[in-house]
């Protein structure tokens, strides 16, 4: 017990003589202000501060419209090259279809260097000639349907794969439905997307 | 006629026929929709078919190994019962006819190897037991085997022996080329070849793309094909004897083009495009002089799959222009103009018919489909068309599984298909006059046959001679 309280008095002993030592004195404040090389300089520096800003500035805005020019462009792309879909052994554009169809226009329309390549796709129903016919008349419906509004021919080409590449595996109406299809390839003004 | 067949003939009255005919009915395990005026599997002709022996052949070296490719090929010609025991007894020093004729054949092959000058020979000799005398004999040039042309030679007697007691061409000596997806690359689909007896199975293309619809030349020296390697499927042509190969036609060359079939002057192809802006149909070449593209049909409709007939003088052609789902089978002049249907289309029933190939010898066209619809989808027979037929009559040949892309042999009485069975994909072989079918290669998912010309062989200076020849002995009659 004694021993504990030795230990506190030693304690506030230590802490009393910190707290009473005298500051010391202040510095003499500067008699002179500053020369005119360095208000020169100051001015100059906040210049170059200024100017450093803007440009910092200037270039986060650059990167942001980059940034939004590149989702624009990726986000174009992605609508260009949504595949679509047809029904048993039609090369009719269904309503859904035509929906993501329009979509392309759009960017068509306001991308005249795009070009792009259809190719068309069936399901394993069928002879697998037949399907080749099949999958271009599937292609060239939809150059049709784009070309009806007014979008130049030349931009487009077709190829059929028929039933060779199907994208998912399997004898059911799931797996058909997948393969009855057009894939979008950008064949050129890719780069040029979302300027 | 000659009098031993005049002699035939009067045995073929008091004799059933004991070969096995397969009767694709018997086999059905589904049902099929049936079509009005279509007679189900294969016409019984009445045709007897003669047995035949072959005496064990003589001379060492690889006697025994040609007679047993030769005794295949003519199992395989349907032409032939061939007996596979000997009577006992056999002596092969000379030719016992009373002992075959007790054992029941009317025919008897013996062979002897011969060698003169460092090349080897078979002497070949046909005997007629029923009357006791050589109907025919030949020798045959033998490349060693395992040389390239060994089996090739075989298949040529074979089909000597077939000529000389039918009078017609056999098609032992050919090979059936085919597309399949290779081993490990199932985004590629490659050519491959095959002999008619199902030996020999070789891939030809490389491409490592699309290769599909190939046709072989009417020399057999040729496959024109569709690859898609260049990135848009165009016809090239492969040259089996120098492997080189090129394209065939280059002007048009947006155009996407398919299915070549070779005119019977071999100058000239039949094929269909698919061009920009909804062009489309069939159109001939001149692949010699590589000029004078002509458009044949052209329109709204598909109008694909072209194949000359014997002549040149007429295509069987696909056309879907009776609408949507129900593809059909038309024939119109070479030259183009009006077409005519070949298919068993009626009103309301639908209908799916593709893949026509016109027979070599004949006005007949084999194409595969059926009645179907959505919910049946690839079930397709081979059927056949005999428009030297006075009725015009229309035979189905299959009863199972899925069956397509048949094509005529040589002989104008095989057609090679592409099959499904509940036991796996095969290339299969149906006799057109029996509906025996056999399965050439076994669990391959074959698309696209097409069977080749009479084959001779045309490498390394082996010349293995033309149908049925063969150098005749100077003692022969």
């Amino acid at each position: 017990m004694s021993k504990s309280r030795l230990i506190l008095a030693a304690c506030a002993t230590v802490l009393i003589a910190t707290a009473c030592r005298p500051d010391p004195p202040p510095p003499d404040p500067a008699p002179t202000g500053p020369t005119p090389e360095e208000l020169e300089r100051m001015r100059q520096d906040s210049i170059r501060a200024a100017e450093e800003a803007a440009r910092r500035e200037h270039e986060r805005r650059e990167r942001e419209a980059e940034a939004a020019r590149e989702r624009a462009a990726a986000a174009a792309r992605r609508i260009l090259m949504e595949t679509v879909y047809f029904d048993y052994d039609e090369a009719t554009i269904r309503p859904d279809t035509e929906e993501t169809l329009r979509a392309k226009l759009d960017i068509l329309r306001n991308n005249p260097g795009v070009r792009l390549r259809m190719e068309g796709h069936a399901d394993e129903r069928g002879t697998s000639e037949y399907n080749i016919a099949l999958g271009n008349d599937r292609a060239e419906s939809v150059i049709r349907f784009l070309t009806g509004f007014g979008l130049d021919m030349g931009r487009f080409a077709s190829v059929s794969y028929g039933e060779e590449r199907p994208v998912a595996q399997g004898s059911n109406e799931a797996a058909w439905a997948q393969n009855r299809r057009v894939e979008f390839v950008i064949t050129a003004g890719g780069e040029d997307l979302g300027r | 006629m000659t009098p031993r067949g005049a002699a035939t003939l009067a045995r073929i009255t008091v004799l059933v026929a004991p070969f096995v005919v397969w009767v694709p009915g018997s086999a059905a395990q589904e049902e099929r929709a049936a079509i009005p005026g279509v007679s189900l599997g294969f016409v019984y002709e009445g045709e007897r078919i003669p047995p035949i022996a072959l005496q064990p052949f003589t001379g060492g070296g690889a006697a025994a190994e040609i007679a047993s490719i030769i005794a295949t090929d003519l199992d395989y010609s349907d032409r032939f019962y061939v007996r596979d025991s000997l009577p006992a007894g056999v002596d092969t020093e000379g030719i016992q006819y009373s002992l075959w004729d007790q054992y029941g054949v009317d025919w008897l092959l013996t062979g002897n190897i011969d060698r003169e000058d460092g090349v080897t020979f078979l002497d070949v000799e046909l005997h007629d037991i029923v009357f006791s005398s050589i109907r025919s004999r030949a020798r045959f040039p033998i490349p060693p085997p395992g040389h390239e042309a060994f089996r090739l030679a075989v298949h040529r007697i074979s089909d000597a022996v077939v000529e000389w007691v039918h009078g017609e061409p056999g098609m032992a000596a050919s090979r059936i080329v085919f597309s399949m997806r290779p081993f490990g690359n199932p985004d590629s689909k490659e050519l491959y070849v095959v002999d008619s007896d199902g030996e020999g199975l070789q891939r030809a293309t490389w491409d490592d793309d699309l290769a599909v619809s190939p046709a072989w030349s009417p020399d057999g020296v040729r496959i024109a094909y569709t690859s898609y390697k260049s990135g848009l499927p165009r016809i090239y042509e492969l040259n089996l004897v120098d492997g080189s190969e090129r394209t065939v036609e280059s002007n048009s060359s947006g155009a996407q083009q398919f299915s070549p079939s070779y005119h019977p002057d071999g100058d000239r192809i039949a094929f269909w495009t698919l061009e920009g802006g909804d062009t489309k149909g069939i159109s001939t070449y001149n692949i010699r002089d590589g000029c004078c593209l002509t458009r044949l049909i052209a329109g709204y409709h598909q109008n694909i799959q072209p194949s000359y007939s014997r002549d040149g003088s007429k295509l069987a052609f696909l056309s879907n222009r009776l609408g949507p789902q129900t593809p059909q089978i038309y024939v119109m002049p070479g030259e183009g103009g009006d077409a005519e249907l070949l298919s068993p289309y009626q009103y309301g029933q639908g209908g799916y018919f593709a893949d026509p190939d016109w027979s070599p010898t004949a006005d007949k066209v084999a194409f595969a489909g059926g009645i179907v619809d959505e919910r049946v989808y690839n079930q397709y027979d081979i059927f056949v068309r005999d428009m030297d037929a006075p009725d015009n009559r229309l035979v189905r040949l299959t009863n199972e599984g899925n069956n397509e892309d048949p094509s005529w042999a040589p002989d104008g009485r095989h057609l090679v298909f592409a099959g499904a069975r509940s036991y796996g994909y095969g290339v299969l072989v149906v006799d057109t006059a029996t509906g025996r079918t056999r399965l050439l290669v076994a669990g391959v998912r074959a698309e696209d046959t097409d069977w080749s010309p009479g084959l001779s062989w045309r490498g390394d200076g082996v010349e293995t001679g033309g149908p049925g020849s063969g150098t005749r002995p100077k003692d022969a009659r």
